[in-house]
C-alpha cells in the first residue's frame, strides 16, 4: 500500500472510532451492523473476489455462526469459546462445501451453494429441538471480558470494530502471502496455475473454508448484536445482500467489502425519507451503480486514479516501449 | 542412464477421433527435441497427455524412469516438469514480478510454511534476475495484462523456467511473435539451455525457429510419428515434405 492509501486507511479508522460518539443508539446499532457484516463480506470477497469461486452460501454461514454462539452461550459456555467454535464449525462445513467447486464452476456452483443456503434455512426452521424453529432464540447476552461489559451499544460497537480490525489485518496478511497470489491464480487461470505446481484443489477448499469461517465469526457477533435470531434472517436474502456488498464495493479489492457493507447497511436507511418508496429507490440506485461501475466503487476509483496517473506521466504508458511489437 | 522423458505407445481418442495413435519416443538429458506436424496431427494432445492435462486411453509416460501416467500437472511440476501453452497463459491482473514469483513459490516449503513465510516466498531476487534475463526489467511492476503480445510470450516462457525445471515442454512458443521478438526468444532459450543443461521439448510451426533451436526433430501426422532425425535430415525427408512442408 502506498503512502496515500495508508493515510486513507488510518483516517478511515480514526473516523470509525470517533463517529459513534456523535450518534444516537440506532445509529450506533447501524454502524455495529456494518462492522459485523463487513467481516462476512471480507470472507465472501476472499472466496469470490480473490479465488473466483461463486458462493451464495455466505448468509447461511452467518446463520450457522449466529446459532452456534446463541446455543452455546445459552448453554453456559463462555462467549470466547462459542465464538471460536462458530468459526471452526464454519471452517469445516465450508471446506466440505468446497468439494463441489472441484467439479463445477460459475452458475452451476452458484446453484450448489444456493441449495446449501436453502438446506441450512430448512434445518434452522424444522429442527425445533435444537434451534427452536420459527420462534427463534431471544435474549442472547452480550459478552463481558475481564469485567468490561459490551452490553451498551457503544461498547458493543467497539468490540465489533476491534474484532473487524483484527480479522481484516489477519486476512490482509494472508492475502499478501503466497496464498493470496495462489488464490488470484485460481481465479484468473486455474489450468495454468495447476501447471505451475499450484495445488488448485487444496487452495479451492481453503478459499471456501476460510471465507466461510469469516462468515461464521460474523454470525458470532451478529447474534449478540441483535439479541434475537430466527431462521428467516439467514435465508437467501442475507446471502444476496452479502454478495451485493462485495460487488458494489469492488470484488477482489481488499477494501471493497468495507465500502460495500457501508452502502448496503446505510443506503436503505438514508432512503427512508422517501417512506414507502425507499426500497424501490435503493434498488434503482444499486442498478444505476452497477450499470456505470460494474467493477464496484473501488474499481471506479482505481480506474480514475490510473487515468490521472497516466495523464501526468511524461514517459510512455506501460507496454508502449521495449522489445515487444 | 534412463531418458529424462520416455513416452511408450501412447493412445488418445476423443469419441471416434483418434488424436494420438501409439506414439513412442525418448528425450535424453540436455536434448532439445522439436515436434512438428500439420494442424490436427496430435501434437498438443500428446503434450497434454504427457503433462497430465489429459488421461491417455493407453500407453505410459516416464519421467526420469518414474511412471507418471495420469499424474496431476501440479505434481509433475514439482518433479521438475514445466510447460507453456499454445495460447497465452499469464495472469493478467498480477504484476510481471508476481507472475514469476507465483511460478516458483509452490516449490518452496510446505503450504503452511508459505502462509507464515515471506510474502515473496524468498523469490524476489530470483524473479528480478529472471525479468532481467528476459529483458523485461522495465516492466517488472506492470500488470501482465498491460504487456504487448510478444512481451507476454516472453513472460510466459520466463514463468516456465522460474522453478529451474529439469524438463520444459514449450507449446508453440513462437506463435504470433514478430521476427525481432522471435530471434530474441530463441536466444534466451538457447542461453538458458546452455547455462542450465535443461531438456526441452518444443512444438512449433515456425520451421526456421525449430531448425535453429532443436537438436532432433520428430514429425507427427494423423496422430503417428512419420519421421524422426536431425533437423537438416527432416528438412529433406520426402515423407515429411509430402505430409507437412507441402513442397
Amino acid at each position: 500500500m502506498n503512502r496515500v492509501g495508508t493515510a486513507a486507511v488510518v483516517g478511515a479508522a480514526i473516523l470509525a472510532a470517533a463517529v459513534p460518539f456523535s450518534l444516537k443508539p440506532f445509529g450506533i446499532f447501524l454502524i455495529s451492523m456494518w462492522a459485523v457484516l463487513t467481516i462476512a463480506a471480507i470472507g465472501l470477497n476472499l472466496t469470490l473476489g480473490y479465488a473466483g469461486q461463486v458462493s451464495l452460501a455466505q448468509g447461511a454461514f452467518v446463520g450457522i455462526g449466529a446459532y452456534t454462539v446463541a446455543l452455546l452461550t445459552q448453554a453456559g459456555y463462555p462467549f470466547a469459546l462459542a465464538f471460536v467454535a462458530a468459526g471452526g464449525l464454519c471452517f469445516m462445513i465450508g471446506g466440505i462445501l468446497g468439494y463441489p467447486a472441484l467439479r463445477v464452476q460459475h452458475h452451476y456452483l452458484a446453484f450448489v451453494t444456493l441449495a446449501f443456503t436453502t438446506l441450512v434455512f430448512l434445518v434452522l426452521r424444522n429442527e425445533e429441538w435444537l434451534t427452536n424453529g420459527i420462534y427463534g432464540i431471544n435474549g442472547i447476552a452480550r459478552p463481558t471480558f475481564f469485567g468490561w461489559s459490551t452490553r451498551s451499544a457503544l461498547n458493543f460497537y467497539f468490540f465489533s470494530f476491534g474484532t473487524l480490525a483484527v480479522l481484516s489485518m489477519t486476512t490482509w496478511w494472508m492475502l499478501r502471502s503466497p496464498w493470496g497470489r495462489a488464490f488470484v491464480a485460481l481465479r484468473e487461470n486455474p489450468i495454468r496455475a495447476l501447471s505451475l505446481g499450484v495445488d488448485t484443489r487444496r487452495y479451492t477448499l481453503m478459499a471456501f473454508a476460510i471465507g466461510s469461517s469469516l462468515g461464521g465469526l460474523s454470525g458470532g457477533l451478529y447474534a449478540p448484536l441483535v439479541q434475537f435470531i430466527d431462521p428467516g434472517s439467514f435465508a437467501l436474502g442475507m446471502s444476496f445482500n452479502l454478495l451485493l456488498m462485495v460487488i458494489v464495493g469492488g470484488s477482489g479489492y481488499f477494501f471493497g467489502p468495507f465500502v460495500g457493507a457501508l452502502v448496503a447497511v446505510l443506503l436503505p436507511e438514508w432512503t427512508r425519507i422517501a417512506q414507502g418508496y425507499y426500497l424501490i429507490i435503493y434498488a434503482a440506485l444499486v442498478m444505476v451503480m452497477m450499470a456505470f461501475c460494474p467493477s464496484g466503487i473501488l474499481g471506479l476509483i482505481d480506474r480514475a486514479l490510473k487515468a490521472v496517473s497516466r495523464s501526468g506521466q511524461v514517459t510512455p504508458a506501460p507496454g508502449a516501449k521495449g522489445i515487444g511489437p | 542412464m534412463s531418458p529424462v522423458l520416455e513416452v511408450s505407445n501412447l493412445h488418445k481418442s476423443f469419441g471416434g477421433i483418434a488424436a494420438v495413435r501409439g506414439v513412442s519416443f525418448e528425450v535424453r538429458e540436455g536434448e532439445i527435441l522439436g515436434i512438428i506436424g500439420p494442424n490436427g496431427s496430435g501434437k498438443s494432445t500428446l503434450f497434454n497427455c504427457v503433462l497430465g492435462q489429459l488421461l491417455p486411453n493407453d500407453g505410459e509416460v516416464f519421467i526420469d524412469g518414474r511412471q507418471t501416467t495420469g499424474m496431476r500437472p501440479c505434481d509433475l511440476n514439482r518433479l521438475g516438469v514445466s510447460r507453456t501453452f499454445q495460447l497465452l497463459q499469464v495472469f493478467p491482473q498480477l504484476s510481471v514480478r508476481d507472475n514469476l514469483i507465483l511460478a516458483g513459490q509452490e516449490h518452496r516449503g510446505s503450504m503452511f510454511s508459505r502462509l507464515i513465510g515471506r510474502a515473496d516466498a524468498g523469490l524476489g531476487e530470483a524473479a528480478d534476475r529472471m525479468v532481467g534475463f528476459f529483458q523485461l526489467s522495465h516492466l517488472a511492476d506492470e500488470q501482465a495484462g498491460a504487456l504487448s503480445y510478444g512481451q507476454q510470450k516472453l513472460l510466459d516462457a520466463a514463468m516456465a523456467f522460474m522453478a529451474g525445471p529439469r524438463l520444459a515442454l514449450l507449446d508453440e512458443p513462437a506463435g504470433g511473435v514478430n521476427l525481432t521478438m522471435l530471434k530474441h526468444l530463441r536466444e534466451r532459450l538457447q542461453t538458458y539451455h546452455a547455462e542450465r543443461k535443461a531438456t526441452f521439448v518444443v512444438i512449433e510451426h515456425q520451421m526456421e525457429f525449430v531448425m535453429a533451436l532443436c537438436t532432433r526433430v520428430l514429425v507427427l501426422a494423423e496422430g503417428r510419428i512419420i519421421a524422426e532425425g536431425a533437423p537438416h535430415d527432416i528438412r529433406s525427408n520426402p515423407v515429411v515434405i509430402e505430409a507437412y512442408l507441402g513442397h
